[in-house]
């Protein structure tokens, strides 16, 4: 099957929100095969990638095989946190879409 | 199987007043609770306390309770409701409450006041002095004593025992300051279904825990901010907010009303699973500790979504020892400038601005603590995550640009913010939007940490009105 390269926003939904400098975004996978394509593209290298120096400390991913979701954990990834940052989205909310605008690899079966 | 229906009546400060009022009139409830805290509205809420020892609760439930107390009364006074919306000072706010009811005329009411989730800082220094660690949660760090002595406030994070006590105790409304949001509705499956904080029912209170936090953001969970805004309506403008079935077992089915816009769905309440959670298996609140991974659910009719379990493994852990104790203190100033750029060429522009901000600070000789520099239309959710720039026949016809300073003195904020902020104009090609910039504000930050259970002098009082 021939590879292809998406928009991780092509294969999940997702939503982001805050706990003190803390930013957590969940990516929603909008099938079974999307889920295993999550979970293998999704990767710490490719967070910290996406969003360079807004993102201070560690990045851990949790897998939700109930959901066929992946939870993504990062440290110090709010410029202080809701009441000290600087940004205009002071609780991450809109963290998450710069997320799913990142280019990850599919097989074309994983997008049906 | 024995059940009972519970609604949202409140997420944060403002919300819209009406949901909840849908939820009383039409919901077919028999508890409501409201969520009024955020992060730092304990720190505000006390701010003022020390201020006016009349204030220091949240002034929203004032008007909230008068529009929803003649429903209640109507009602039969079946429902019960429970609030957080104390803050700072529960005890007046239940007065200002009961001196409605008597102006509304509602006759009777019991009304539950929960004090002490509040510490004096002294408590602090006590627990230390005893050897106690107040290692910050998010950095694991040990090192509140350089902030002692900006320290503002100290609120803990407190669970639902005593609003289950005020229940027993028959009253119809409980009032409290810091209860966590989901506490406010645990103590609404716990007390009607008659689980116990005791080894057979954790499983339960994990499933319960895990349908508070689908109710706690209120309309978050049936539709708004959804990823399936496109086919959401609000055909009347009125969001709606979530109930929940629960069952005896722990099972529960999710709902709103036909009054209501939005939306109820597995997505959406899946939606609002991942949201502000860290470890799904161990979702921590001060009831017990939720397994997220063990949730099931299910579409079973039309904004009607069964939630169940999913595995073999228990949904709940038994509830932790420490409670989350947030300690607010003083952390300098923030100001802010946002103006527009009128094209052509606004990435050009924008860059020379802030070349010339950058320079005009050295001229004057500022230095604040940090910077932040963000296109408005192009990087100002995303930072560093935003896409390429595009080609100059590409761009847009204007841009946003605002540049906030954090600074240690509000003289300081405010030179910042007029000398280089709103004079940043003077580099542009045309004159551009000039408008009135947002306050500066004090920045209270929070240090999170955690405290014994048996440290927290928690106290119920019931006021009763005849």
């Amino acid at each position: 099957m021939a590879k292809k390269q998406v928009p991780i926003r092509e294969i999940a939904w997702y939503r982001s929100g805050d706990k003190g400098d803390i930013c957590n975004v969940g990516l929603m996978a909008k099938g079974e095969k999307q889920y295993e394509a999550l979970k293998r593209e999704v990767t710490p290298e490719l967070i910290k990638a996406c969003y360079k120096d807004w993102l201070k400390g560690s990045v851990t991913i949790y897998n939700m095989d109930n959901l066929q979701a992946i939870e993504i954990v990062m440290l110090g990834a709010l410029g202080g946190g809701a009441t000290k940052t600087l940004r205009v989205d002071q609780t991450g909310k809109a963290m998450c879409v710069g997320l799913s605008r990142m280019m990850i690899e599919v097989d074309e079966s994983e997008l049906g | 199987m024995k059940k009972v229906r519970v609604g949202a009546g409140a997420s944060g400060w403002p919300d819209f007043k009406d949901g909840a009022l849908d939820v009383a009139e039409n919901g077919d409830i028999d508890y409501i609770s409201f969520d009024h805290l955020a992060e730092l509205t304990m720190a505000i809420m006390q701010n003022q306390y020390a201020k006016n020892p009349e204030r220091g609760y949240i002034p929203e439930v004032i008007p909230l309770m008068r529009s929803l107390l003649p429903i209640w009364k109507r009602k039969d006074k079946h429902f019960r409701m429970c609030s957080n919306g104390g803050g700072a000072n529960p005890a007046v706010c239940a007065d200002k409450v009961i001196e409605l009811a008597a102006q509304l005329d509602i006759g009777a009411i019991k009304v539950g006041v929960i004090t002490g989730d509040t510490l004096p800082l002294t408590k602090i220094d006590e627990l230390e002095a005893k050897g106690w660690k107040f290692t910050n949660m998010d950095t694991g760090e040990d090192n509140l004593k350089d902030y002692r002595d900006r320290l503002l406030a100290a609120y803990v994070y407190i669970g639902a025992d005593e609003i289950i006590q005020a229940y027993e105790q028959d009253a119809n409304l409980v009032i409290g300051g810091r209860l966590s949001d989901n506490s406010l509705y645990i103590g609404n499956f716990m007390h009607p279904l008659g689980w116990k904080f005791e080894d057979e029912y954790i499983d339960r209170i994990g499933a319960g825990i895990c349908v508070g936090h689908l109710l706690e953001c209120s309309s978050w969970s049936a539709g708004t901010c959804s990823n399936l805004w496109e086919e959401i309506s609000f055909p009347k403008g009125n969001p709606g907010f979530p109930i929940a079935e629960m069952y005896e077992n722990g099972d529960c089915i999710v709902t709103k009303t036909d009054t209501s816009g939005g939306l109820v769905k597995s997505l959406t309440l899946k939606e609002h699973l991942v949201y502000e959670v860290h470890d799904p298996s161990n979702y921590i609140m001060p009831d017990g500790i939720c397994d997220l991974t063990q949730i099931k659910l299910e579409d079973i009719g039309p904004n009607k979504v069964k939630v169940s379990k999913w595995g073999d493994k228990s949904r709940g852990k038994p509830r932790p020892e420490n409670l989350k104790l947030c300690l607010a203190y003083n952390d300098g100033f923030i100001s802010e400038e946002i103006t527009v750029i009128s094209g052509p060429k606004v990435f050009k522009q924008a860059d020379k601005a802030l070349d010339f901000v950058k320079k005009r600070l050295d001229f004057l000789g500022l230095k604040p603590r940090e910077m932040l520099w963000s296109l408005v239309g192009w990087d100002s959710l995303s930072g560093p995550a935003a896409p390429p720039r595009p080609s100059e026949d590409n761009e847009p016809p204007e841009l946003g640009i605002r540049v906030a300073f954090k600074c240690d003195t509000k003289e300081e904020a405010q030179q910042c913010r007029t000398e280089c902020g709103h004079l940043c104009w003077g580099s542009l090609g045309v004159g551009a939007g000039f408008t009135n910039p947002p306050a500066i504000r004090p920045v209270f930050a929070l240090y999170p940490t955690l405290i014994p259970r048996e440290e927290v002098p928690l106290k119920l009082e019931i006021k009763e009105v005849k």
